[in-house]
């Protein structure tokens, strides 16, 4: 399991490439952050800048593309690269969904859902198990964001999520946002997902925006790291806290990217609310 | 019960064409259509693909409008999706595409453009090239010299076009300016790694002959062969002075 140690408990943000820059001339002091690996594979300037910016900050990698939840063997040149990536930059953390993008050597480019079925989990495992010996250390898993629901599927998906962490012995990374926007678009309960998830697995927190979609006349949410984390995010991001813990946490901005300022006041806000879990549990440990 | 190679084959038909029978059985009706479900994640491949090319072919969106820009991307996804999940990746067969693409047919220019982007595209994200070891050039027996090949920096481009593709390509970067004079002439150019970014050089018949011909992988014998008339001291030496190739190979015993 990857200790809480590694990276601080204390909340970062995703870097895009569009805040490189500024970062690196700036140097804000942001406790860490994240980038997609997928962005930087190619060496090159990117690469470069990447190296620079692991210099001054903590970084983990949260990857987009090994498709952890394909039918078919893993793309062994996509793992080759991101295993000379760690070797690298040596992130503090390297994470990844559990979804599926590559079927027949094609990427759809979406984290796209699987079933949650007995075989699934056998495939998942398989491919976790693969992907932590090839980068000798174990990965984080995100819950996805869920715009539907499998008739076959047989098991619940928090309950999946905790028995692939019992196979495999990697961590989770708990999408709050993800949490939300699921329990809205499939109707699950949102705290009783939260009360599912192993909670000594958890080892990272996820935060964004969403946007509100209609789709034949009822409301659809779509995970679209669009727009500031709205209150309902920030409540269960509370609940999460509690739960698992003072957890690293990162805001996520993709779409519509703001100011790099705005997105340090959406850390800064994460990080108070932190900082409260942590002196709560303060309380609770020494009572 | 489908097994999920089954499941990810229908899904990747459904997000690409028509939504099938068996897909839309596969997904729970609560109320909301599986439909419109689905749709949502066709919609993200769709647009986030879209917006790759855009990005990798800002002057061909320019040149024929977002909308019909985003008409030729969504028909080349639906043909040609991405390796792997590395976006800058995504887009080199989009100008042979636009080629075929019968709806810009008369724009007969514009798949060299699109070529000329790639070119820019890839070059701008490689490192700007280091010198060659010219020390260790000078040191090759000259019997060994005609049969050395030159490893090209990444990011190093050539384009012959009958188009002024580097006028149409400078005239639409910024919207500022007119369309040049479509026929100004034929170009080759040399598109480059630098340290300020991209360079994009014009370059004369035999230089552009014998520089693309090593970039290619032909050995400095063959690559002379193909441009009668060249200065050749003249030409090793620009290449060692524009750092154009990284290194080259020393002929091993089966090139012998």
């Amino acid at each position: 399991m990857i200790g809480p140690g590694v990276l601080p408990a204390r909340a970062g943000i995703g870097l895009r490439s569009g805040h490189v820059s500024e970062l690196l001339a700036s140097r804000p002091p942001v406790p860490w952050l994240e980038v997609h690996p997928e962005n930087y594979m190619g060496g090159g300037r990117a690469g470069a800048s990447l190296e620079a910016v692991r210099l001054d900050y903590p970084v983990s990698l949260h990857g987009v593309g090994l498709s952890l939840g394909t039918a078919g063997a893993l793309d062994r040149r996509h793992l080759g690269r991101l295993r000379t990536l760690v070797d690298r930059l040596d992130p503090c953390l390297v994470s990844e969904h559990l979804s599926w993008s590559t079927v027949g050597g094609a990427y759809l480019n979406h984290l796209l859902p699987v079933p949650y079925t007995e075989e699934t989990l056998a495939v998942v495992a398989e491919h976790v198990d693969q992907v932590q010996e090839a980068l000798a250390r174990p990965i984080l898993v995100e819950n996805p964001s869920s715009y539907l629901r499998f008739r076959h599927s047989s098991i619940g998906e928090p309950q999946f999520l905790a028995e692939l962490a019992r196979r495999t012995g990697c961590g989770l990374l708990c999408d709050v946002n993800n949490i939300y926007v699921s329990a809205w678009n499939v109707g699950h309960d949102a705290d009783a997902y939260l009360g599912a998830l192993p909670a000594a697995a958890v080892a990272e927190i996820h935060l964004a925006g969403h946007a509100v979609n209609d789709a034949d006349g009822r409301a659809i949410l779509i995970d679209d790291h669009g727009s500031p984390v709205p209150p309902p995010v920030w409540a269960l991001y509370r609940k999460a806290l509690e739960r698992f813990g003072a957890v690293p946490t990162l805001v996520e901005w993709d779409a519509n990217l703001p100011e790099l300022e705005v997105l340090l006041g959406e850390a800064q806000t994460a990080d108070g609310i932190l900082a409260e879990a942590a002196h709560r549990q303060g309380h609770v440990r020494a009572a | 019960m489908f097994a999920l190679r089954d499941v990810q084959d229908l899904f990747r038909e459904g997000l690409l064409g028509e939504l099938s029978p068996a897909l839309i059985d596969l997904v729970e009706d609560d109320g909301l259509d599986p439909r419109a479900r689905l749709a949502v994640y066709r919609h993200h491949v769709l647009t986030t693909l879209t917006a790759t090319l855009e990005a990798a072919f800002p002057v061909v969106c320019r040149l024929v409008d977002s909308r019909f820009f985003a008409y030729a991307a969504d028909a080349f996804i639906r043909q040609i999706l991405p390796a792997g999940p590395c976006l800058d990746e995504y887009g080199a067969a989009f100008p042979d595409f636009l080629a075929t693409f019968e709806a810009c047919r008369q724009l007969t220019y514009l798949p060299d453009v699109a070529r000329l982007e790639w070119a820019i595209h890839r070059a701008s994200q490689a490192p700007a090239g280091e010198p060659l070891d010219a020390a260790q050039l000078a040191r090759v027996a000259p019997a060994d010299m005609t049969r050395l090949r030159f490893v090209p920096n990444a990011g190093l481009a050539y384009l012959a076009s009958p188009w002024p593709v580097d006028a149409i390509w400078r005239a639409h970067r910024d919207e500022s300016q007119a369309l040049p004079d479509l026929y100004a002439g034929s170009v080759r150019l040399e598109i480059s790694p630098s340290a300020e970014g991209v360079r994009i050089r014009s370059l004369h018949r035999e230089s552009f002959a014998f520089r693309d011909a090593l970039a290619r992988g032909n050995t400095l014998a063959e690559a002379v062969e193909s441009v009668p008339y060249l200065d050749l001291t003249g030409a090793i030496r620009s290449i060692l002075d524009d750092n154009i190739f990284d290194t080259f190979t020393m002929p091993t015993e089966e090139d012998a």
